[in-house]
């Protein structure tokens, strides 16, 4: 009988405990919508902005009015840092021009997807029905960004993407209303570099990607590239994603005994886990080698020091280059994040920001459609990304960089030693003929 | 015998459930609504099989998204509608079989190792597969019936298949074939020893839960209109076996409730609140601490305590009739 009264308050204290802690987060939560918390510094502005506008939204739209966008971005889980990257960077711009352009208010609502699809896709719904949102930006991955993407074209909201790959966005899936902002499709992006490897005088390659989507593109875009210009890919290993002991594969590429290696990482840990196997089995100075965009980047410097210095990757992205923007741009996020170089996804997210901010200085407050199509017109002598322009399909066609690691003043840079500009996503076909063919996987590279 | 009390309490729940839509909601509440009672939907599934059944399985998730893809395939075909759910239901169906077959005769932490097995494979084959599965990118664009293409429609549409799942489920459990599947829960080696044939009963059992996890699946790719392998990752039939626990094991209403916490914190906490995940595991930790039999196990037993106290020195109220809203407690461990 005793055991049964104490299992009784035990009870009591259970619910009361969780009635506690509810009404704790609870309130924890509260005030968190007003300063996001995921941005501390960043979003002051746009947050300030966000309640303020919170009483103007019952009012319809008035004119000067505010551009209301929704930024999908994984905050949280596996590819949180990059997705913190992509809001870094949109909030970046914002911050430093104001976020009143022409008479318009930018307001931003930011939402966490986890790298989720049905999560993207939930909250694309919640941004779009219940925020009323003018326009999605984001998510981040290839499969999020194909969900929120369809979804949006159903509903007629343009949807922009700083940072997604996938080449069926702009192409296979592609629509009046879906865009991408600030990087390449995957085929797009390491096409030129198998052009640049054969140039080289590599006569032999062996390519090491992940098996999944954006490898199956990455591995397709470097080897029609390679093989165009008289080069053979004579062996390609693929690994599932998630691995991080990359000694086997080194192996393998050493065992294939090609001129040049062509390795891709969609990010994060895997570049240094590689590049850590790679010097590891001694294979620096005499395996030739190149990466892609964003095993190269600057997380990847950051890891590794001066132990990279001179390897050599291929990206749309330079922090290295010489130009004004790409300088501001440094500055300014280095200003705010302990002087560190900005990456390709911060990139993206600015790029993005840049574009919305052009459009609303040309043409006041547009939306839908037109939006879409408004920055489909503008064209970069030089921004963030070099040159940079749109073609029908809504894809950027662009610079492309080989670059390689160096030192200036004290950092390390990815500095572009070849710019291929004008790089467009049909790698040298038609695009009937392109997207007649069946899509990229392990048996299909082009 | 389902006591007046609980029935009322079921009847109330359906009515709030279809009013729901009439009560100023917004289109994306209810968008939000068909999300938790999918997700219920498809808990139901492993709160049977976990709680008359004594199963766990971790491979619910991917059954759902073998149906899912069932559905997406038979629409990147231009099937008929009637052939997508055909095709979606029979690839739930058999990935069942497949499920069942080769877990019924093992118990226990085998059981879940055989079913966490499997919904890799089946992960595995939609990661890998692409030629019909597309991949990572998954399928887009997959339609629903003309008839349900209204948010609201459909969501009634879900209503009331959680409504006749949840009857089903409890009919099944309330039958003959639920008392031996509680049998075998309860001591396998009794019921083998009394002659019954145990893998004949699971396997049955398996198949019930499948079937009700197909539906799920096609419902969601319905919802949805897409279908990527992340809907059968490991991740997704952890998260069913969350909502079940902090619902309450073996409890008609407990998978409701639990989908209703975990679609919400997934949706929308993690709107205002970063540490959504963190969140979501405090309330898990909280729960299996202070309240082993789940929000509605707990809150039922609760009811019975405060009713047999007021009701005290009229009629002593038997301890079996918790039963009623609990529908076949877990062994006290």
């Amino acid at each position: 009988m005793k055991s049964t009264t104490m299992s009784a308050r035990r009870r009591w204290g259970a619910l009361a405990g969780l009635g506690a802690a509810a009404a704790l987060l609870l309130s924890a939560c509260a005030p968190a919508s007003s300063s996001d918390p995921t941005t501390p510094a960043e979003t002051s502005t746009p947050s300030e902005t966000q309640s303020a506008g919170g009483d103007e939204t019952e009012a319809p739209a008035a004119e000067g009015g505010t551009l209301k966008v929704g930024y999908i971005s994984p905050i949280t889980g596996n590819f949180a840092i990059a997705g913190q990257e992509m809001v870094d960077g949109w909030n970046l711009y914002w911050d430093v021009n104001g976020n009143e352009v022409n008479g318009v208010t930018v307001e931003t609502v930011v939402e966490d997807d986890a790298g989720n699809p049905e999560m993207s896709l939930t909250k694309a719904r919640k941004l779009v029905e219940s925020d009323k949102v003018d326009v999605v930006v984001g998510p981040l991955l290839a499969n999020t960004a194909l969900a929120v993407a369809a979804y949006t074209s159903s509903v007629g909201v343009p949807n922009l993407h700083p940072v997604a790959a996938s080449d069926d966005l702009t192409q296979r899936e592609a629509n009046d209303l879906t865009l991408r902002t600030g990087s390449m499709s995957g085929s797009q992006m390491n096409y030129p570099g198998g052009q640049w490897a054969a140039e080289q005088g590599h006569k032999t390659a062996v390519t090491l990607c992940p098996d999944y989507a954006f490898g199956w593109e990455s591995c397709a875009g470097f080897k029609q590239g390679f093989e165009a210009s008289g080069g053979e890919v004579t062996s390609q290993i693929w690994y599932p994603n998630g691995t991080s002991d990359f000694s086997t594969y080194v192996s393998q590429i050493q065992a294939a005994g090609a001129d040049i290696a062509f390795v891709v990482t969609a990010g994060g840990a895997p570049g240094p886990d590689f590049l850590r196997s790679f010097m590891g089995l001694g294979l620096k100075d005499s395996q030739d080698l190149i990466m892609n965009c964003c095993s190269m980047d600057q997380a990847t410097l950051r890891a590794l020091g001066t132990d990279i210095l001179g390897f050599k990757s291929i990206s749309y992205w330079a922090e290295g280059r010489q130009s004004p923007v790409v300088e501001e741009f440094n500055a300014a996020y280095g200003e705010r994040f302990e002087g560190k170089i900005p990456s390709a996804n911060v990139a993206g997210g600015y790029m993005t920001a840049s574009l919305v901010a052009r459009v609303l200085e040309e043409k006041g407050l547009v939306t839908g459609a037109d939006l879409v199509s408004a920055i489909g017109d503008i064209s970069f002598e030089d921004s963030v990304l070099g040159p940079l322009k749109w073609d029908e399909f809504n894809n950027t066609v662009g610079s492309v960089y080989i670059r390689e690691v160096q030192e200036v003043d004290g950092k390390l840079y990815n500095v572009p030693i070849k710019e291929f500009p004008a790089v467009d996503q049909w790698l040298g076909l038609d695009p009937e003929e392109s997207m007649a063919r069946e899509s990229y996987s392990q048996s299909f590279q082009g | 015998m389902i006591r007046k009390s609980s029935a009322l309490g079921f009847l109330a729940v359906a009515v709030v459930l279809v009013a729901f839509p009439f009560l100023g909601t917004s289109a994306y509440q209810v968008s939000l609504a068909s999300t938790v009672l999918v997700a219920a939907i498809l808990a139901s599934s492993v709160n049977f099989l976990a709680g008359d059944g004594g199963m766990g399985s971790l491979g619910h998730g991917a059954i759902a998204a073998a149906a899912s893809y069932g559905a997406g395939w038979a629409s990147m075909q231009s099937q008929s509608m009637t052939m997508q759910i055909v095709i979606a239901m029979g690839t739930g169906i058999l990935a069942s079989l497949a499920y069942g077959l080769l877990s019924m005769r093992t118990n226990g932490i085998y059981f879940l190792m055989v079913t966490l097995a499997v919904g890799m494979v089946i992960y595995g084959l939609a990661y890998r597969l692409s030629s019909v599965t597309r991949g990572e990118n998954g399928i887009t664009g997959i339609k629903r019936p003309e008839l349900l293409a209204e948010p609201w429609a459909f969501y009634l549409f879900v209503v009331a298949a959680f409504l006749v799942v949840t009857v089903g489920l409890l009919v099944v459990s309330r039958s003959p074939f639920g008392a031996s599947l509680r049998g075998i829960r309860d001591s396998e080696s009794r019921m083998r020893s009394l002659g019954y044939y145990v893998p004949a009963f699971k396997l049955g059992a398996f198949m019930i839960s499948g079937t009700v996890a197909s539906f799920a699946g096609l419902l969601s790719v319905w919802h949805t209109h897409f279908v990527s392998p992340s809907s059968a990752e490991v991740h997704r039939s952890v998260l069913l076996f969350v909502m079940v626990i902090l619902g309450g094991l073996g409890t008609t209403m407990g998978p409701l409730v639990g989908a209703a916490i975990v679609v919400l914190v997934e949706n929308v906490v993690s709107n205002s609140f970063e540490r959504w995940p963190t969140l979501l595991g405090v309330i898990f930790i909280l729960a299996i601490l202070f309240a082993r039999s789940g929000l509605v196990g707990s809150a039922a037993k609760l009811l019975e305590r405060w009713r047999k106290r007021s009701d005290a020195g009229r009629t002593p109220a038997d301890s079996a009739s918790t039963d009623a809203t609990v529908s076949g407690s877990i062994p006290s461990a």
